[in-house]
């Protein structure tokens, strides 16, 4: 009994690595093709104005720091991406040392190194001057035709992807809390039965634990999905999808629990057919997540309207609630994964953070669109669009 | 030396000051983290940070008075140099604090925390804020700034007698808290002095740009009221521990 349980805690556990790893394999790769495009930068910079103006506004569009000093030790580029990770003030740091406008010792002492020295690597190291940080420094020489040397840092911002680990462990305890809870009850249950307890006690019993197991089934199975929606492993199986009636048996599957909810529920749907190609399961539980969403979230005696509109070469399914709506400033974060806007409401309802996150990987994954409409106390409506 | 040379070297020396700064900058801010995770190993490397801020001080001063013995400084640089030998003075100290709070947390790190601490994070982190502001006013020749600093010195002190007052009201009610709490109000005056040693910066910027030999207006925590003030705490607390008793 207890054994599936103990399958469902491994395929977590897999799931996480298999998520952390294509976040870890992303940022290298951003990170080499970084380095490639200041080389090639730093190698095509030379007195021609308008070409420094295009290397500058080059340099000012990288997502990185980047600084370079000239044989004097005199900054003499200083992007957009290092005035912002290192907080410095409005006077530009250019033709000045770089100790004047930067209070980093070792970024500093690591910039000079690569300029007098030929000392070139790269360190991870925290800056405390204007913001707490955690920075990235690769410092490299740079030998021009003249036989002048400047030095060239790419500062990276690992504060985002530290503050992310640290949501993927909030996660996690998370997730093992929802995992435990349940998994103690129904320890609990089983026992009970296993002592003998029988009739109408045991069928409650039942009941529980087939409850639960569904739900926690149902996590797993997001985590792996969200997994291997995000590593690009989920095999889309396409095929011709109406979705006319793929919309109808949705509603239709949750009317019975609307109805237990006292929530109307009804579909507007157009005559006929509306055809894309898709992946017709992929495409179900979009919509099951959304109107998932929109019933967990509307109050008893409110509306859902779930349906198709059309227009020439587009199709969009949508779902329109007049629940509470989503606040202003959570709007742009629903779909990030593991992102619920109220913690302990949306986690007594079961939610886990994952739904509206795997909805945005499929329908992207079919070169469609989602977005939201929200106002407070009025409602939310979520639309996907493909085109036809 | 050329004139030329003596440039270089005052700019080069005026560097070396923001870079020992920056050192001391960053051991504060290592220190208090320590402290406030007990953490030992962060707090040994802090006590390593010395090092190299010695070997700073020392190369600094060695080009100062190199610049002063070798050339006539005209006034300007003159005053320069003389804040930069005063300045280091002043960042050595505060570099001096930090491992002293380093030792403190070494020495405290397997005792239990009283509570969460909050409000010497928060000193730590307006002390630093004055450190950097009078760096940057030193780096920039911003007199107007090194003016203005100072007095932010106020919600330093404000927050020091804050941090007194709740740790002698520990102390009063729990004698097992006296190690720490002792201790604690030890840290809190370490950074009451570094934010001191700030407005000092300060003032040598404020006297190196405009040539005026001057104190700046600033606050001094009365010691003496704070303590007398936890004097009378911990009578009351006796009294009320005496009533207390069945
Ligand atoms: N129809 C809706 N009405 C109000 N809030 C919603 C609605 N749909 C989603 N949300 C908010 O967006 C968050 C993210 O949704 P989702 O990714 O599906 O996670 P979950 O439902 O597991 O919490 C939810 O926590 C909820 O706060
Ligand atoms: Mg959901």
């Amino acid at each position: 009994m207890i054994s599936p349980f103990l399958a469902a805690a491994v395929a977590l556990a897999i799931a996480f690595i298999i998520a952390y790893w294509v976040t870890r394999r992303r940022l290298e790769a951003v990170r080499a093709e970084l380095a490639a495009a200041t080389d090639r930068a730093a190698v095509s910079s030379d007195s021609d104005l308008a070409a420094m103006a295009r290397l500058s506004a080059l340099l000012d569009a990288l997502p990185v720091g980047v600084i370079v000093i000239d044989d004097d030790a005199r900054v003499v580029a200083f992007n957009a991406g290092a005035t912002e990770i290192l907080g410095v003030q409005a006077e530009r740091p250019v033709g000045r040392a770089l100790i004047e406008s930067v209070r980093s010792y070792d970024l500093d002492r690591r910039l000079l190194a690569a300029l007098r020295e030929g000392v070139e690597g790269t360190a991870d190291v925290p800056l405390h001057a204007a913001s707490d940080r955690n920075l990235r420094i690769t410092t490299k020489a740079v030998h021009a035709a003249d036989g002048s040397t400047e030095a060239i840092a790419i500062v990276e911002d690992l504060t985002r992807v530290r503050d992310l680990e640290a949501m993927r462990r909030d996660f996690v305890s998370n997730v093992s809390h929802e995992l435990r809870t349940p998994l103690s009850a129904m320890k609990i249950m089983i026992e009970t039965l296993q002592s003998g307890a029988g009739g109408e006690a045991a069928a409650g019993f039942l009941r529980s634990l087939a409850a639960e197991t569904d739900r926690m089934v149902v996590l797993v199975e997001d985590l792996l999905d969200l997994a291997r929606l995000e590593s690009g492993k989920l095999d889309m199986r396409f095929g011709s999808v109406d979705l006319v009636e793929l919309c109808r048996d949705v509603v239709a599957s949750h009317l019975p629990r609307a109805r237990r909810l006292g929530i109307s529920l009804l579909a507007t749907l157009p005559d006929g057919k509306v055809t894309i190609i898709g992946d017709r399961d992929k495409l179900v539980q979009v919509m099951v997540n959304l109107l998932d969403n929109a019933l967990r979230h509307t109050p008893s005696g409110g509306h859902i309207d779930a349906g198709l509109s059309s227009a020439p070469g587009l199709a969009t399914l949508y779902v329109k609630d007049d629940g509470p709506g989503i606040p202003y400033d959570a709007l742009p974060h629903i779909f990030e994964r593991f992102y619920v806007v109220d913690q302990s409401r949306s986690r007594s309802a079961g939610g886990t953070g994952l739904g509206l996150a795997i909805v945005k990987h499929i329908v992207e994954a079919h070169g469609g669109s989602v977005t939201v409409e929200s106002e407070l106390n009025r409602g939310t409506t979520f639309r996907c669009t493909f085109s036809i | 030396m050329a004139r030329e040379n003596f440039h270089r070297i005052l700019n080069e020396t005026q560097q070396d000051v923001l870079r020992m700064g920056s050192l001391v900058e960053e051991a504060i801010t290592k220190a208090v983290d320590a402290l406030a995770r007990s953490d030992i190993a962060l707090a040994e490397e802090i006590l390593n940070f010395d090092d190299y801020i010695d070997d700073l001080n020392v190369r600094i001063e060695t080009n100062c008075l190199n610049l002063l013995a070798l050339q006539q400084p005209m006034a300007s640089d003159l005053r320069t140099i003389a804040a930069m030998l005063d300045i280091i003075i002043d960042l050595e100290r505060i570099g001096d604090h930090a491992c002293d709070i380093a030792q403190i947390t070494k020495h405290l790190a397997n005792e239990p925390q009283l509570k969460p601490m909050i409000d010497i994070p928060r000193m730590a982190a307006r002390a630093r804020e004055m450190l950097r502001e009078a760096l940057d006013a030193f780096a920039n020749r911003d007199a107007t700034a090194a003016h203005r600093i100072p007095a932010k010195d106020d919600e330093v002190d404000r927050l020091y007698r804050t941090v007194f007052k709740e740790l002698i009201e520990f102390m009063a009610k729990d004698p097992k808290a006296i190690n720490r709490g002792s201790n604690l109000i030890l840290v809190a005056l370490y950074l009451e002095r570094i934010a001191d040693h700030a407005t000092n910066v300060c003032e040598r910027v404020a006297y190196m740009v405009e040539g005026v030999p001057k104190k700046l207006k600033r606050s001094v925590v009365e010691i003496n009221d704070v303590a007398a003030h936890g004097d009378e705490l911990i009578r009351a607390a006796r009294v009320e521990g005496a009533t207390g008793a069945p």
